[in-house]
């Protein structure tokens, strides 16, 4: 076997491939259980998998205005996967286009500072409380608090 | 070109930012409401590629994106923005030109 990246904490990415809008609903299931089946093979695991159907194409694609959009979202361990999944679907000639993006680091970022949002939402209400009413009546103000902010 | 692609009254609004400048010494000549993030207000810690809806109000007709003097848009907000309309565009959820 030849030699991958090991990626101890594993990544998150979202996989959309298109297929041309004729495709059969039998092949795409087919591609899915193919993407299904690498993703095993490699050490990884699908998150979920959306199927979009046939939408319009922002622009041609192959002469094609319409695509059967299919959205993947997968959990990799091994470097490789996504490597092994990209040619899969570039071999396959119903799929007209297809992206990975990696999303662990935006979605880490989206946790990090909506925990710091609730942290600060939890100490605002102590602020108006003084002002307000000065002594004894702190959960009178802080249940108005959030809706002013 | 470019004139045609600019949504109407974009300009006009751009150019008066300009003029009035943002809280100098001096008075203001006229009263201009204070754009704000769309995104700050509505607390939005991650702006998705594959919604397509929200980032079409901040293309232009000949699929530009809107600059953050138009939209109001908050810098940390417009750099995510620029990288989630380049990814749907790719992905052919937004044109890159023209639509069809």
């Amino acid at each position: 076997m030849e030699e991958h990246l090991i990626l101890p904490e594993g990544r998150l990415y979202d996989l959309i491939f298109i297929c041309r809008p004729a495709t059969p609903e039998e092949e795409i299931d087919k591609l899915i259980t193919t993407v299904e089946q690498v993703t095993a093979e490699r050490g990884g695991k699908v998150e979920k998998v959306e199927k979009w159907g046939t939408r319009k194409l922002a622009y041609r694609i192959n002469r094609h205005r319409e695509g059967n959009y299919v959205l993947a979202v997968l959990h990799a361990t091994r470097g490789d996967m996504i490597h092994e999944l990209e040619r899969r679907l570039k071999v396959s000639d119903a799929v007209i286009k297809y992206q990975t993006v990696r999303l662990d680091e935006q979605v880490k970022r989206q946790e990090k500072l909506s925990q710091r949002r609730d942290r600060k939402t939890a100490r605002r209400p102590r602020r108006p409380a003084p002002a307000a009413h000065p002594a004894g009546e702190q959960p009178a103000a802080a249940s108005p608090a959030p809706t002013q902010g | 070109m470019a004139e045609e692609s600019r949504q109407p009254g974009a300009p006009r609004e751009g150019s008066g930012a300009k003029e009035t400048g943002p809280r100098r010494g001096g008075r203001r000549q006229y009263f201009r409401k204070k754009k704000v993030c769309r995104f700050c207000s509505d607390r939005v810690d991650l702006i998705d590629y594959k919604k397509a809806d929200v980032l079409q109000p901040f293309i232009q007709e000949r699929g530009k994106i809107l600059p953050r003097r138009i939209t109001g848009t908050c810098a940390r907000h417009q750099r995510w923005l620029t990288e989630a309309i380049k990814r749907a565009r790719n992905i052919a959820l937004l044109p890159f030109g023209t639509a069809l």
